[in-house]
């Protein structure tokens, strides 16, 4: 801004705090902290806050931020210039032993063994696509941080660490193209997902029948978790207290929730065709969100001849924020089902998600993410959430703000109609054949 | 743990917590931070590639001169949105009142969700304002 600022930050974000204003020019900004959480104290708390210490410095906490807007600048402080970050030596020369520990140390792994990326092994990898391995994939930031960039072969050690096959890479550059983390700094946990469409299902023997989200072939296992090690590597994501922050972290972040689609066993078009590719080409798509449930939970979803899936979702997804959005995931014998109850399109059944699934003002404004994320864009004159805060507790509006905010694919085994659904919005499709 | 040993971890130069000027082009020490596998090739050794991606470099941002003092200056007090941060200004706005009555405040709550930018404010706090104080995070 060109004045002088005090940014005030809760203890518990300290390392956050510090490290991305250094990663975006200003290692010495003069942070000022209050104890953690502000959230949820009264006024007297608070006010205690601010007459009590900062925290990390043990000062009197608006000593600091009078200071801080008005002690003249450092010599440190004043500094101009550009700052390389090293990552280290482009190779790593030990026996196994040592490098197993030295990966997991330093941060490369999920903390399971991986295969370790001999320059043998990371040559072979890159054997799978025909880019070169120079050639600069993307950029990846795991969160409000500049984004780190990189290149086919390095993309293609986490591929090996993970245990990928030379012949899945060109679904890992897919992935690493598009530019998303599967581990993000938000304190809310976040768990990602990426569906499958295309021929490569076959070729690469992906399990889209019994068990279809459950570790039982090795695609499904080894992309997923290959995208969790891109994250940590190439992204710098996954590192707590700087770029991941998830209180409670998320058990998901493992592997991802690959879904290689079902998608002879569909009524419905594949994923990636409503995506406007053709059903030949092979396409990764990928989300975001909180995570994963069963219809099993949910009202409605009792076996017997009757059972309404369109009901039973829609009843799931009330207790989903909108913020994100609803991805459906149904065993083809719940897609049959469907169908037979009309919904001869996945638009069809979208369209009466949508208008059916709904709360009442009063709900709407009790959930966190319409605090922190709709109350603003309502501020802002934003819709549909401006309306949404001028109408009165008892009107009833949709849960979620479109009906593009749901989708659906087809997976699993038949051995019965269960769906599964996830608190987890769309973000994009991304070509695999690109990648070959 | 310290600004100096968090700084080092993200794999910048103690030369930037340093007063020495020349800073331009420099590239740093390895951020590895444990482990032997920098030994030479030998019997029972392999050789590894690094997975890390490349880190952009970092342009320094010189901070803005501060105030010889706040009285009679004008304070922006801006509410980043999150939960409880309208609390902690308030109570600062109040402090300012006992404490230093001769300093200005204005609240102002940031335009959209958290992570969004809001120029507008940034420009209106730069024309009629002489310091921000932003709050919280979180």
């Amino acid at each position: 801004m060109g004045i002088p600022s005090a940014p005030l930050v809760t203890k518990a974000f300290k390392d956050l705090a510090i490290l991305n204003a250094a990663k975006r020019g200003m290692p010495h900004e003069r942070i000022c902290f209050t104890p953690h959480p502000v959230w949820g104290k009264t006024p007297e708390e608070v006010r205690a806050y601010v007459e009590g210490p900062d925290p990390v410095s043990g000062k009197p906490l608006m000593k600091e931020v009078v200071d801080a807007l008005t002690v003249p600048l450092s010599d440190e402080e004043r500094k101009l210039g550009m700052v390389t970050i090293s990552v280290g030596p482009p190779t790593f020369t030990d026996t196994a032993e040592n490098l197993q520990d030295f990966y997991l140390n330093n941060g490369y792994t999920d903390f399971l063994p991986i295969i370790l990326p001999t320059e043998e092994k990371v040559d072979r990898m890159m054997k799978g696509s025909s880019h070169k391995p120079d050639e600069v994939v993307g950029k990846m930031a795991a969160g409000a941080y500049p984004p780190w960039s990189y290149n086919v072969r390095q993309v293609a050690a986490s591929a090996v660490m993970a245990g990928c096959r030379p012949e899945y890479f060109p679904i890992i550059l897919a992935i690493a193209s598009s530019g998303t983390a599967s581990l993000f700094s938000s304190t809310n946990s976040f768990a990602f997902a990426m569906v499958i469409n295309g021929p490569i299902r076959d070729k690469l023997e992906f399990n889209y029948g019994i068990g279809a989200l459950g570790p039982f072939a090795q695609p499904n296992a080894t992309i997923g978790r290959a995208w969790t090690l891109l994250s940590k590597n190439l992204g710098n994501g996954g590192i707590p207290g700087d770029t991941y922050l998830g209180s409670l972290g998320n058990n998901l972040n493992y592997n991802n929730v690959v879904i290689a689609e079902h998608e002879d066993a569909s009524p419905w078009v594949p994923f990636h065709v409503q995506k406007g590719f053709k059903r030949e080409e092979n396409v990764v798509s990928l989300f975001r969100g909180l995570g994963v449930v069963p219809g099993q939970v949910a009202r409605g979803s009792s076996a017997n001849e009757n059972v309404q899936f369109d009901y039973q979702m829609s009843d799931l997804f009330s207790t989903f924020t909108g913020f994100f959005g609803a991805l459906i995931i149904a065993d083809p014998l719940v897609a049959a089902r469907l169908k037979e109850q009309g919904y001869d399109t996945k638009e069809k059944l979208i369209d009466w998600l949508y208008k059916n699934t709904t709360q009442t003002v009063k709900d709407y404004k009790s959930r966190n993410y319409a605090y922190l994320f709709d109350y603003p864009r309502a501020l802002r004159g934003d819709e549909p959430w401006a309306t949404w805060y001028k109408l009165p507790d008892d009107a009833v509006i949709p849960h979620f703000p479109r009906a593009s905010d749901f989708n659906i694919v087809v997976a699993g085994g038949q051995t019965n109609a269960y769906p599964q659904a996830g608190n987890l919005s769309y973000s994009a499709s991304v070509s695999i054949d690109k990648w070959m | 743990m310290n600004r100096r040993t968090l700084l080092s971890l993200l794999g910048m130069s103690p030369a930037l917590l340093t007063t020495e000027p020349a800073l331009a082009g420099q590239s740093t020490a390895p951020a590895p931070k444990s482990g032997k596998a920098s030994l030479p090739t030998g019997e029972g050794k392999i050789t590894t590639i690094n997975p890390k991606g490349t880190p952009p470099p970092i342009q320094l941002i010189p901070m803005a001169p501060r105030l010889d003092t706040l009285d009679g200056k004008t304070v922006y007090l801006v509410d980043t949105g999150f939960h409880g941060s309208d609390v902690l200004l308030q109570q600062i706005q109040a402090w300012f009142s006992r404490n230093m009555p001769g300093v200005t405040t204005v609240f102002k709550r940031k335009a959209g969700p958290y992570a969004e930018d809001d120029p507008a404010l940034w420009k209106e706090i730069k024309s009629k304002g002489n310091a921000a104080i932003m709050a919280v995070g979180h």
